[in-house]
């Protein structure tokens, strides 16, 4: 008897997400921003989301939520109902770096967060000044090496990826330089072209613009693999730098407990966007190349990152708090 | 000629029937927003942002520049009737445009501020013609130890701000310095004073402080005020052409808020309110006979509007050249474009030239608006601020919490609101002027962020200071500004005209 009432429970639950992610979305969607409108993240989401509301026939709505290191936006996420109508775009930031470097942050990812997918990954930059004497990345790092903490490199704050990675270079290869933080990349990258500072470590759409005029140069990318608008800048794997692997990507992420059925949906649907040509060539335009992986897999990514991002922190002592 | 054939690009896109539609629209909302106290330019522009996506790149961007310079016009007629600044550029307008208004002279006063602000507009807006790619390049040769310089400077002046004792206003300098030091160290990430709110981390919300203090505290004080004081000086307007005399005291003004106005809206950090501080204060230093400030001079209007119209012209320099945002409200402009996928920076003039070209021919459009919104109607916007005060009062209370909490989306900056306005209460009651305060509090992250940035790159080595030519310079007016102010003879001079 209890097993048949079991039985029941089961087939009605079943029964009742199957109509829940029928019906989804019922209302509109929000999509919630750790940063002002126009940034990096800001603008995945207002390509998603349009997308995501013309398919659907349901607004979607980008909610900026700005300020204290993302924590106010991903909590708001966190502590959101998991029903599918409150979602988070977030980056590298928010769910690599934070946690290496708050240990008290507020949340926690695999407790309070479900992938959906990964949405944009983009190459971070080693680049320099065009007045600068390196003309190759082994000029570049020979140089960091002969003269440690000597020369100067921009980034676009402490505690950033790329200022991790500046890190990481000094502790597995031994080229040490002097981390001039800014207030974000675009100010990184004006000190850099105005000569301020010799060099700088970049998301590459910041220092695109840069490049095209002249006044910087990319030397090597932090990334596996070359970046097909950039074919021509190496990576820093194959200049011999193995360990270090780095990029700015942005995701899409749901509460906890939302209905599996509910997130396969909104996989499903934003997997079909990211294939389609004009929103692949946004992307591409930042240099960045368009996501779609699988949850289990940008889970994966994630968890792998933090570890390499939690190990350069402890080991190069980097405090935030 | 180059710059014919280019600003021929400029007015094919920003004369078409859509584009000028927009430019109206954005001065439009500029001019009301800015007479609302409470809303300014960055929770305007913050708020339209995001229906800029499905606008073409040039449109977006002529809107949204119309609201930030349109809002320059705007926020002085509130600072003239109300005493109130409709936006935090106008602060030290009411400093003498309140003045004017009590002695029945508030049409000369509007109608001095929108003169300047036209002229300073259109030759700001030459200036951005002609010479932004080396302007840009200027910029670019300012190097951390030059920025500190140039704050150093820019806080002494600040002393000379204030009306009442020198005391106090050191006093209020050194506590917006200290409030400047809330927030995450940017050189070590280090949160300072936070107490754990996330909302902290990027420091005092700006616009909470000076909304709070100029804003709400004024209407408190306000309504203890029974009678005289309490009204619209909108009734006596009068004429709102300056008599010829006016005109003539007012042009070397002008033309000298212009010039600042131009130069500090470059710079980062500069942009049309510390133009509008650093006006004032010249102005109130070189200008002949000097005896009036505070009390209702034209000279007072006429420089810092002119000046921080000037200022909100030329920031768009370092921004559409260098993708470097010299204020937050530029900040959100280039966020607008990279939400168009454009990256703002050198390559936007060479590959876009109908985007920067359209904007800068529509900013002259766009100040001609201005001139024809403020001049002939001004009495329409002054009719918004005549209604009775105990309904006016409660719909500043309202504007300034919209304006606060859609900047951010956050409740904890509206609980800022009500703290500094309880603190802008006493310190109106204690006589103490906020405005140096004020700029403490945007100076002082600043100049710590400059000076600790110039001693990591010099390895530690502080003569980068006077080594670096442009940095020498402003060390050198510095000292000599605070010389001006310390002799005491000097001292003994001004408290004397103080008290006339």
């Amino acid at each position: 008897m209890r097993f048949l009432a079991a039985i029941a429970t089961a087939t009605m639950t079943l029964a009742a997400t199957q109509a829940w992610s029928q019906d989804y979305p019922a209302k509109p969607i929000r999509i919630l921003v750790p940063f002002a409108p126009g940034g990096f993240v800001d603008t995945a989401a207002r390509i998603v989301g349009q997308k995501l509301g013309e398919r659907w026939g349901q607004q979607v709505i980008v909610e900026n939520r700005p300020g204290g290191n993302g924590f106010i936006a991903v909590l708001a996420a966190a502590k959101a109902p998991a029903d599918g109508y409150t979602l988070l775009m977030a980056h590298t930031g928010e769910f690599v770096v934070n946690p290496a470097v708050f240990p008290n942050a507020p949340y926690d990812f695999e407790r309070d967060f479900r992938p959906i997918t990964l949405i944009n990954d983009a190459p971070i930059a080693w680049v320099v000044n065009n007045n600068a004497p390196y003309k190759t990345m082994q000029d570049l790092l020979a140089a960091a090496k002969a003269t440690p903490n000597k020369i100067g490199a921009s980034s676009p704050g402490n505690g950033s990826i790329n200022h991790l990675v500046m890190e990481w270079m000094g502790l597995t290869h031994g080229s040490k330089f002097l981390h001039v933080p800014y207030k974000g990349g675009a100010p990184a990258m004006a000190a850099t072209a105005g000569g301020e500072v010799p060099a700088g470590i970049a998301a590459l759409s910041s220092a695109m613009p840069h490049m095209q005029s002249g006044r910087v140069r990319a030397l090597a990318l932090t990334t596996a693999e070359r970046t097909p608008a950039f074919k021509d800048i190496p990576t820093l794997k194959e200049l011999g730098v193995k360990e270090v692997e780095a990029s700015i990507w942005v995701g899409l992420f749901a509460p906890k407990n939302v209905p599996q059925p509910i997130a396969d949906k909104i996989y499903g649907e934003v997997a079909k966007i990211l294939e389609l040509p004009d929103v692949k060539a946004r992307f591409a335009a930042g240099g960045g190349v368009t996501g779609g992986m699988k949850p289990a897999e940008f889970t994966a990514k994630i968890k792998r990152e933090s570890t390499s991002a939690k190990k350069v922190v402890v080991e190069a002592k980097i405090k935030a708090e | 000629m180059e710059i014919l054939s280019n600003l021929a690009i400029g007015f094919g896109v920003a004369v078409t029937l859509k584009n000028l539609a927009y430019c109206f629209l954005g001065v439009f909302l500029g001019t009301l927003i800015g007479v609302l106290p409470g809303i300014g330019p960055v929770a305007t522009v913050a708020m339209l942002l995001p229906l800029t996506f499905a606008l073409d790149p040039a449109t977006a961007m002529i809107m949204l520049a119309g609201i930030y310079y349109g809002a320059q016009y705007g926020g002085s007629t509130t600072a003239i009737l109300v005493n109130i600044p409709g936006e935090s550029s106008a602060v030290v307008t009411t400093l003498d445009g309140y003045q004017m208004a009590r002695q029945g002279r508030a049409g000369p006063a509007l109608g001095i501020a929108a003169i300047g602000s036209f002229v300073a507009g259109t030759i700001a807006t030459l200036v951005v013609a002609l010479f932004s790619p080396p302007l840009a390049e200027i910029a670019l040769k300012f190097q951390p130890a030059d920025y500190f310089s140039l704050m150093v400077f820019g806080l002494i002046g600040a002393v000379v701000l204030a009306r009442g004792s020198l005391r106090k206003a050191i006093a209020m300098v050194v506590i917006g310095l200290l409030l400047g030091l809330v927030g995450t160290d940017v050189n070590s990430g280090v949160m300072r004073f936070t107490f754990g709110i996330p909302a902290l981390t990027e420091g005092i919300s700006f616009v909470a402080l000076a909304m709070g203090m100029f804003g709400i505290a004024e209407v408190v004080y306000n309504l203890e005020q029974r009678g005289a004081s309490r009204q619209v000086f909108g009734s006596r307007l009068g004429s709102v052409l300056p008599s010829r005399a006016d005109l003539a005291q007012s042009a070397p003004a002008i033309a000298r808020g212009t010039l600042l106005g131009s130069v500090l809206g470059i710079l980062p950090g500069g942009g049309a309110l510390l133009s509008s501080f650093a006006a004032y204060t010249i102005e109130k230093k070189v200008a002949r006979p000097p005896r009036n400030f505070g009390d209702g001079d034209i000279r007072g209007v006429a420089a810092p509007e002119s000046a921080n119209n000037a200022g909100a012209q030329t920031s768009f320099i370092p921004m559409l050249t260098l993708g470097v945002p010299s204020n937050p409200t530029m900040a959100l402009m280039i966020g607008a474009l990279m939400i168009q996928g454009i990256q703002p920076g050198p390559q936007v003039m060479s590959q876009r030239p109908e985007l920067f070209w359209g904007v800068v021919a529509s900013m002259w459009i766009g100040n001609l608006f201005l001139l024809a919104l403020n001049l002939p109607m001004v009495g329409l916007w002054v009719r918004l601020l005549a209604v009775p005060y105990r309904m006016l009062f409660p719909a500043i209370l309202v504007f300034c919490c919209i304006g606060v909490f859609t900047i951010n989306n956050n409740v904890f900056d509206l609980f800022q609101l009500v703290v500094f306005a309880g603190i802008g209460y006493v310190l109106l009651k204690l006589g103490c002027e906020p405005a140096p305060l004020v700029l403490g509090l945007v100076l002082g992250p600043m100049m710590e962020e400059y000076l600790r940035r110039a001693l990591l790159i010099s390895l530690g080595d502080p003569t980068v200071l006077v080594t670096s030519p442009i940095s020498a310079v402003f060390l050198l007016a510095a000292v000599l500004l605070l010389a001006s102010i310390a002799i005491p003879t000097i001292r003994a001079k001004r408290e004397e005209a103080m008290k006339e």
